[in-house]
């Protein structure tokens, strides 16, 4: 009996464990859901979010990182230009060394204007397994992954291959995206 | 009137010993010091340059002067590159500065006077290329070291600041091993 019960705690602890930090969802299966508070204290769900949008481009930013940094004005352009089209752009801020009122700051400067939210405990980085900023996922209304990686081929580059306004526009287009997943180039996510 | 070309009169062959000294302490610092940057490199060039290190240990590490483990840690690399250069180690440092911190860097190798090469990555290109070119399992975070043995094999990846006395005590193993 005793042996049953340690069985099942060390059961409950990989559980735990396991849990943890998940796996990357795949391309076309359920993005995870979540809800936030946007900095500007709004709450913000993703299947609502979805439901509401012909696509919701998650990323994962900071503001320090000066990967994601040379993207502000991308983030923006593209958020902007993809707005009249049904896309929704939205920033999570999971680096535990960057506080609300350092993301609030850091919108302001750079004039970001779509919904940004903290991420406390870094759980939404470790639902969708997300390592970097900057890293973005695109989200179809039906909550499901359609693309995963990077906003250019070359962080140091805007006008370099746009992967994620190629698979955007293939996606509004109905046509398959060419490339569904890239990989990202920035800094770690600092998790707790 | 006869003008003196110096306060001291220094023979010929005390002239030529004096330049030939001079040249091989200037010899000495170059091959101790390398306080700019060894030029850019891209990811064919990352794959040239290792290939040329076959028969020595390589230590590649990955760097930007505002990453703070970074700085804190390239001490430590010169430090290794001068205990065992001459057995066999070879470090190489790269990099990831953008093209507008190029002055940021030369600053940077000119106080750190690094006893091992220094690229920045090239501007441009495939991100995914070079990241490939490095190992797949890194993305730009920094600091990050890749250790290869005599014959070019990856050995080991470090992701963060670097565990600097196991990698020394990596980099002994791998020089034994002939």
């Amino acid at each position: 009996m005793r042996l049953l019960r340690s069985a099942l705690v060390l059961a409950g602890l990989c559980a735990l464990a396991c849990n943890a930090v998940a796996e990357a969802p795949a391309i076309g299966a359920m993005a995870p859901d979540f809800q936030l508070t946007t900095i500007d204290g709004k709450a913000f769900s993703l299947s609502s979010a979805a439901k509401d949008h012909k696509a919701v481009v998650l990323m994962f930013i900071s503001t320090q990182c000066p990967y994601s940094n040379a993207y502000n004005g991308q983030m923006k352009d593209l958020a902007n230009a993809f707005a009249s089209k049904g896309v929704l752009f939205a920033g999570i801020n999971s680096n535990k060394s960057e506080d609300a009122a350092a993301a609030v700051a850091h919108a302001k400067a750079h004039g970001h204007t779509f919904p940004i939210m903290k991420d406390p405990s870094n759980k939404v980085a470790d639902m969708y397994d997300a390592r970097r900023t900057p890293e973005v996922y695109v989200i179809d209304s039906q909550g499901k992954l359609r693309y995963h990686g990077r906003i250019t081929e070359n962080h140091e580059d805007p006008a370099s291959s746009p992967d994620l306004k190629n698979a955007l526009d293939s996606f509004l287009a109905g046509k398959p995206i060419a490339r569904t997943e890239t990989k990202a180039f920035g800094c770690t996510i600092k998790r707790v | 009137m006869r003008v003196p070309s110096s306060r001291f009169h220094v023979p010929r062959s005390g002239r030529a010993i004096i330049a030939l000294l001079f040249i091989s302490a200037a010899l000495t610092v170059d091959a101790r010091t390398q306080s700019s940057l060894a030029g850019e490199i891209d990811a064919a060039g990352l794959r040239q340059t290792l290939a040329q290190q076959k028969g020595r240990v390589v230590l590649l590490n990955f760097w930007a002067t505002w990453c703070v483990p970074c700085r804190e840690e390239f001490p430590e690399l010169s430090k290794l590159q001068g205990k065992y250069g001459a057995t066999g180690l070879q470090v190489i440092g790269v990099s990831t500065d953008f093209a507008k911190e190029r002055a940021a860097v030369g600053k940077f190798l000119a106080e750190q006077r690094p006893s091992f090469p220094n690229y920045r990555k090239k501007s441009g290109g495939d991100d995914q290329a070079f990241i490939e070119a490095v190992d797949s399992s890194w993305g730009g975070e920094l600091p990050f070291s890749v250790l290869y043995d005599r014959s070019g094999r990856k050995v080991r990846v470090f992701s963060g600041s670097l565990p600097v006395a196991r990698v020394e005590k990596e980099v002994r193993k791998l020089l034994a091993a002939r």
